[in-house]
């Protein structure tokens, strides 16, 4: 079984790739981001966004590919609805990135290139017609091309977390749905089911078509080379057209855009988080499975992991750990920093926020201590318990009274106070 | 140098507006007269080229209706130095031919309306023979300015590619498209030239660079490039060459390389990056819109696309081919690298002095001759304008003769950026020649 990927991903600019309207804001508006360039109007002449080919070097960089020198682009020329131009710019041999690989489990899987691409318009289908929304029109995108080196469902699932991953530490957003052409042969007629939406459906999309290419072969008959189209609703994929050759799109070089030297782009080393991970896991005698949780979709995790000694090394992962069943994910490296010196493992939630605020932790010992001290109260003015319950001012200054006398947060001496109220031995 | 160009006053526009119309009934120079008036001098622009708010419809069935929303550069430039556009003027659709013939009303000779006028941008040639004080902005990608100037009896100036900027032209050949300038004098045309000039940050081939006048007196004159001219054009021509001696000029005869593949090689090129710009054109943004959304998409994009004419379809015919992936190399890529080398050698040429030749092979054909003519002999026509369009050298087209009432132009070509020194040897020239117009007015 041979898979090969052609996945789509949007950039993260501000604006579009050939002309300055936002790219992703306001896109609840139809057609409010839109100009002559993106509406493909006569007279109009794309300009490259130069951070788009910046972020594209960095993701080609860091998917191992080598970057061409000069970078150019082409017309692909096809007739479609949602596309103004009646052909979309993108690259082929003039690439940006070039014969890259991706590392799973020691296997590579091969990058084929890395192309600069515009997005083409939204089709929006309604019962009886089809509406065009022009926002998404000139959105970059990277196409990522791989060679077909994935050989079975699990390598598939692991290229793309290994995939996401890369693109997450190039900035890319990795909750945006990628666009996955997807190419599977069992024979050798290839088959490809375009456009899949997300991962899951990805993977989904996979299992069908192995399940269905298989089942042909067992009944001894021909699968032939055609494209599918992928119903997540029925987990199916159906046939659009049988492929008697390869498409004809006509390329020409884009004769409104020039070549574009790379050689002035700054590249630093890429994060390969698998790469990361493992040395993090390896060095520290952890299993790699979680290091891998708790890193690949989390910078500051990494940045946190890495700069950890040894000995400090498993306090640090359960804190981690800790903040995620707190459910706090706006924690910042301070925040870290000052929890691992704490006795965190103590904490209550909010107690671990106060920390956090920057309190002095309470130990168990002041907890017992306050709430003596609130009872003894009690006990020397029997009236104050009914007087607490009846008016709010008593109890706030009874929470002031402790915040100043034990250097609390107000909730803390609140949340002793309520305990020592609700306890058995004063009512 | 300061050029008069006209300024109409309020009263005067008017009169001025309806001489221009009745005119138009009979030589069809404009697709669009601008009816209210304004302070300044003023221009007329080719319909290929937007203009805010007046129609942009390049002379094509398919942009019927389309009004820009935006000035092109080039527009804007001029706009903000006190120019006033009059209207725009015709052409062939979307630039392809080379006679004026190639649009619904076709455009006739100012000397005698028997006669072609030229084109592609045979409106500004038309235009600029008949009104005194006026530059016509046009636009050439194989010779659409000196073609129409030479047979018109114009002055016709096509800059260093990049040079102007194209944001607002709508695209014939992207790699070849030059906005240029038609005038009745070289100081006319290098005054609009001067404020159109500059880098466009919305053009991304567009250049910022200083333009150069070696002041070379140096002329050479192609063989390769005489042997297809009919020989009495060519006994006109050495004429010139006589004259031009006689002012102080060397003449020098010269072969080149690969200038007889020029023809095929901008033919290529040129079909090639059209038969793209041309996919746009689908009916339903603007312009020409089908209303039957019945037919699914294939057969809705088929139905818009029989708007165009003849020859654009026999451009986006053959240009699809060119581009198709069992071709491609044997022409395409091959025209990319035949056009470098051609550029190569005329570029040393062109270091130490100017090429010149006649702008056009023939005499100036009758309309009914050329209707007869098969699409390779028209082509075969541009032979002498082609190779400084192809590679982007600054040309300009001057009357130099009248035969039997009709005037004839010669071309000269600089190398790129020297543009300036074109307008030095045309200053020279008009000193000693007096151009004719005909039908003038204004």
């Amino acid at each position: 079984m041979k898979i090969g990927l052609e996945v789509h991903v949007a950039l993260p600019t501000r604006t579009k790739l050939f002309c300055s309207d936002p790219a992703y804001e306001n896109l609840e508006e139809v057609n409010s981001n839109v100009c002559p360039v993106c509406l493909g109007l006569p007279g109009a002449k794309p300009v490259l966004n130069k951070k788009a080919l910046e972020i594209s070097a960095g993701i080609a960089n860091a998917l191992n590919c080598s970057i061409n020198k000069k970078t150019w682009f082409i017309r692909k020329v096809y007739f479609y609805p949602d596309l103004p131009k009646g052909y979309q710019i993108t690259q082929l041999d003039g690439s940006i990135g070039l014969n890259g690989y991706v590392e799973i489990s020691g296997k590579h899987i091969r990058i084929r290139r890395v192309q600069i691409e515009e997005d083409p318009a939204k089709i929006i289908r309604e019962k009886d017609y089809s509406l065009i929304d022009f926002n998404r029109s000139g959105i970059p995108l990277n196409e990522i091309v791989t060679e077909p080196d994935i050989e079975a469902i699990d390598e598939l699932r692991d290229f793309m977390e290994e995939l996401r991953s890369i693109l997450y530490y190039q900035g890319v957003d990795i909750n945006q749905e990628l666009k996955t052409d997807l190419n599977i042969s069992l024979s050798e007629n290839r088959v490809e089911v375009k456009n899949v939406t997300g991962v899951n459906n990805l993977l989904n999309a996979a299992k069908y078509e192995i399940k269905r290419q298989e089942s042909l072969l067992n009944e001894g008959k021909e699968i032939k080379r055609e494209t599918r189209t992928y119903n997540a609703d029925s987990g199916e994929t159906l046939s659009l057209r049988e492929k008697e050759t390869e498409e004809e799109y006509g390329f020409i070089f884009e004769p409104d855009l020039t070549f574009y030297s790379t050689k002035e782009i700054p590249l630093s080393e890429a994060i390969i988080p698998g790469k990361k991970a493992r040395e993090i896991a390896l060095r520290n005698g952890y299993s790699e499975k979680t290091i891998k949780e708790l890193t690949y979709f989390d910078r500051k995790n990494l940045d946190i992991l890495s700069g950890l000694k040894s000995d400090e090394f498993k306090k640090g992962v359960s804190l981690i750990e800790k903040f995620a069943s707190f459910n706090i994910t706006d924690y910042t490296k301070e925040d870290f920093y000052r929890m691992i010196a704490s006795e965190f493992n103590q904490l209550d939630k909010q107690a671990f926020k106060s920390v956090m605020a920057g309190n002095p932790q309470v130990n168990e010992a002041d907890r017992q201590e306050i709430k003596q001290f609130v009872k003894d109260m009690l006990v020397d003015d029997p009236a104050l318990l009914s007087r607490i319950k009846e008016d709010g001012k008593i109890m706030n200054f009874l929470v002031g009274k402790i915040k100043k006398k034990y250097n609390l947060s107000a909730n803390e001496s609140a949340d002793l106070i309520k305990e020592v109220i609700k306890s058995p031995s004063v009512n | 140098m300061k050029a008069d160009f006209l300024e109409l006053d309020k009263d005067e526009y008017p009169g001025f507006i309806e001489t221009l119309r009745d005119k138009n009934e009979e030589l069809n120079a404009f697709n669009f007269i601008q009816n209210s008036y304004g302070e300044g001098k003023i221009i007329s622009v080719k319909d290929n080229i937007c203009v805010k708010d007046m129609p942009a419809t390049a002379s094509s069935k398919i942009l019927e209706g389309y009004k820009p929303g935006f000035d092109a550069t080039v527009v804007r430039r001029l706009k903000e130095n006190g120019f006033r556009v009059i209207g725009k003027t015709n052409m062939d659709e979307f630039g392809f031919g080379s006679f004026g013939l190639n649009s619904e009303k076709q455009a006739k000779n100012p000397f005698d309306e028997k006669y072609v006028s030229g084109g592609s941008s045979s409106g500004s040639a038309i235009s600029t023979a008949i009104i005194k004080d006026h530059v016509s902005i046009a636009e050439s990608t194989g010779g659409s300015i000196s073609t129409p100037a030479a047979f018109c009896g114009v002055v016709g100036f096509t800059p260093t590619y990049g040079l102007v900027s194209r944001y607002g032209l709508i695209d014939y050949a992207n790699s070849l498209d030059k906005i240029g300038f038609m005038g009745r004098n070289a100081a006319a045309i290098k005054e609009v030239f001067n404020f159109s000039l500059g880098k466009d940050a919305k053009d991304t081939t567009s250049l910022e660079r200083e333009l150069i006048d070696n002041n070379s007196r140096k002329l050479y004159v192609i063989n390769g490039l005489m042997k297809g001219v009919n020989p009495l054009v060519v006994d006109r021509f050495n004429r010139l060459l006589d004259r031009l001696i006689s002012l102080g000029y060397t003449v020098e005869y010269k072969d080149l390389e690969y200038l007889d593949y020029s023809v095929p090689t901008y033919y290529i090129i040129s079909m090639a990056e059209a038969s793209t710009n041309l996919a746009k054109y689908q009916g339903f943004k603007y312009g020409f819109r089908l209303k039957d959304f019945s037919l699914d998409y294939n057969d809705f994009f088929k139905s818009a696309r029989k708007e165009f004419g003849k020859e654009a379809k026999r451009r986006v015919i053959l240009g699809t081919f060119i581009r198709s992936q069992s071709v491609r190399s044997k022409y395409y890529d091959k025209a990319l690298g035949i056009r470098h080398l051609i550029i190569r050698q005329m570029k040393k040429l062109l270091s130490d002095g100017l090429i010149i030749s006649p702008t056009m092979p023939i005499f100036t054909p009758k309309i009914e001759e050329v209707n007869d003519i098969n699409p390779v002999e028209a082509y075969s026509m541009d032979m002498l304008t082609i190779p400084p369009n192809l590679c982007g050298f600054p040309h300009v087209s001057f009357p130099y003769f009248y035969e039997k009432g009709m005037p004839m132009g010669a071309q000269l070509i600089a190398d790129h950026f020297n543009d300036y020194s074109l307008f030095s040897v045309l200053s020279e020239w008009e000193q000693n020649f007096k151009y004719k117009f005909a039908g003038e007015l204004g």
